[in-house]
């Protein structure tokens, strides 16, 4: 039983920070442009297939494939910001923006159905067991674990740290978020928004693909892939909307219901989740860990 | 030090300015007054490049008429914003540290704590609560941060605009001796405000702005009983009693 509830809670946290990296893209996206990004899902969905073809199409060595695949993830990202964002920086209904990501999320989904095809792919996993073909799988202490959850939590929460000290620590960082937080004053400033938005953009994609790589050995890639999102919003939600804490912690929380979800009713594991949701709603409308917005005083 | 020829600007199609001369001297206080609506914000709007200009402003020998936001800051001509537009989210000491962009730069490691020293002597209330939000901070204090905000940009000359607005009388007189300092300590002034007694006060020069136009300019200690001034406030059928 505990060995079994240990293994649902290494299963529950990979899930948690996959969700934390999506929902991190979007609050940073939020707060840098102003703008909920739909197509986030769709994006995350993009990387896996991106990097499918880089491994298992061309077959790229790793030391290749990394710098590969983040420059062609920056290249969505930027594409991405260009198609939805630049043409209708200047709308008069700021939610034009966020229609426009919807749409790119559709037209995102039937390319990849256009060029993927429509049956479901297997990314291998990156700890193979030789014999089988199949992922490695860790034992510590009696308790068996798959090698790509541990490596999904490796990987994910050094990103998360990373994009962290980005914002908080460095001065380039803080340049964006200023911007994100009153552009007309970054402007008078001189801090080119064009530009920090622009890196917004690329590092949220960059960001979310990654996570949306080291998930696609755990299921199939399809278009499915991109309702993850919706859990991403759950623990947005959950956390308190607009601080990225809440939402890291939010998104594990919601990585550990469904894992938790699953000892007893596993076909309803995403009901349970937005139970829970529905009852955070209920009692604490502002979030787990929802500050007080901070407004004109 | 700053001489503005024929500045016209523009909202789309209303012309907010219709024509300015201006001379901001070296190491004075210059203040524009005038009553709401006269365009004295869009003056300074105009001159940092926010909105649409045309016109001459050469800032020394060099002609700034056709900069962009970043260059004019980049030039030295730094705006502190009407209603201060100070960061929300980040804190005092870091809020601080946005100012210095123009000559920092995204990734330069040039140290700031000189400038930061100095603006925290200016304003000690800042350095108490360096690490409090900017949203926390009342009026008084978010304005103290704007200015300060625009010190850090080592700039030639600061534009304030309306920095007695929401402020309690005896804030205004506080925080406007330390518009006299910042200018003691060499950085040019060029103060748009609505309270033209305070403003005339503390300046040297001064500009009465009427409807997109100058309408009267001179040393402000001429412009303090000058009944015209009246006039351009409220209107040509105000009679003094």
């Amino acid at each position: 039983m505990l060995n079994n509830l240990i293994g649902l809670t290494v299963n529950g946290l990979a899930m948690g920070v996959v969700y934390a990296l999506i929902a991190m893209g979007l609050i940073l996206l939020v707060r840098a442009v102003g703008v909920m990004n739909f197509a986030q899902g769709d994006l995350f969905m993009l990387g896996a297939y991106l990097s499918f073809t880089f491994i298992v199409n061309i077959k790229l060595p790793y030391w290749l494939f990394v710098p590969a695949s983040l420059i062609s993830f920056a290249i969505v990202g930027l594409i991405f910001m260009a198609v939805t964002y630049w043409p209708l920086r200047e709308a008069s209904y700021p939610q034009a923006v966020i229609i426009a990501t919807m749409g790119a999320g559709y037209v995102i989904k039937e390319l990849a159905y256009k060029i993927w095809g429509p049956v479901a792919l297997s990314m291998p996993a990156l700890v193979i067991n030789p014999e089988t073909g199949t992922t490695k799988v860790l034992e510590i202490f009696g308790i068996k674990l798959q090698w790509q959850y541990v490596m999904i939590i490796a990987v994910c929460a050094v990103l998360i740290v990373l994009v962290f000290m980005l914002f908080e620590k460095l001065y380039a960082g803080r340049m964006m978020q200023a911007t994100a937080q009153d552009k007309y004053a970054a402007e008078l400033i001189g801090i080119p928004s064009v530009v920090t938005i622009a890196a917004t953009y690329m590092l949220v994609t960059m960001v979310v693909s990654i996570g949306g790589y080291m998930v696609a050995p755990v299921f199939f890639i399809s278009a499915t892939l991109s309702s993850l999102q919706l859990r991403a919003f759950a623990g947005v939600v959950i956390g308190g909307f607009g601080n990225l804490k809440g939402a890291i912690i939010g998104s594990l929380i919601v990585g550990l219901i469904e894992a938790y979800a699953t000892l007893q009713w596993s076909s309803y594991k995403d009901a349970v989740v937005f139970i829970v949701l529905i009852i955070v709603l209920i009692f604490r409308p502002q979030g787990l860990f929802g500050e007080k917005i901070a407004d004109k005083a | 030090m700053l001489k503005i020829k024929n500045l016209h600007a523009y909202y789309g199609a209303i012309e907010g300015l219709k024509g300015v001369d201006i001379d901001v001297e070296d190491g004075k206080i210059t203040c524009i007054i005038g009553s709401n609506g006269a365009g004295k914000t869009t003056l300074l709007k105009a001159i940092s490049g926010v909105v649409k200009r045309f016109g001459s402003m050469l800032l020394d020998d060099m002609e700034i008429g056709s900069f962009t936001p970043r260059q004019v800051a980049r030039a030295g001509i730094t705006h502190v914003p009407e209603s201060r537009h100070i960061f929300p989210g980040l804190t005092v000491e870091k809020n601080l540290e946005t100012g210095t962009f123009p000559w920092h730069g995204f990734f330069s490691n040039a140290s700031f704590t000189k400038e930061l020293d100095e603006v925290y002597e200016l304003f000690p209330r800042l350095k108490e609560r360096r690490n409090q939000l900017g949203w926390s901070l009342s009026g008084g204090e978010q304005q103290m941060l704007a200015i300060g905000r625009g010190i850090m940009a080592r700039p030639k000359i600061l534009m304030l605009d309306e920095p007695s607005m929401g402020l309690a009388p005896m804030l205004i007189d506080e925080l406007f001796e330390k518009i006299v300092e910042i200018n003691a300590r060499g950085i040019s002034i060029l103060l748009v405000e609505q309270n033209a007694h305070i403003a005339l006060e503390v300046s040297h020069n001064a500009y009465v702005m009427e409807s997109g136009k100058i309408a009267l300019q001179g040393p402000s200690i001429s412009l303090q009983h000058d009944d015209r001034v009246t006039k351009a406030y409220f209107g040509s059928l105000y009679k003094k009693k």
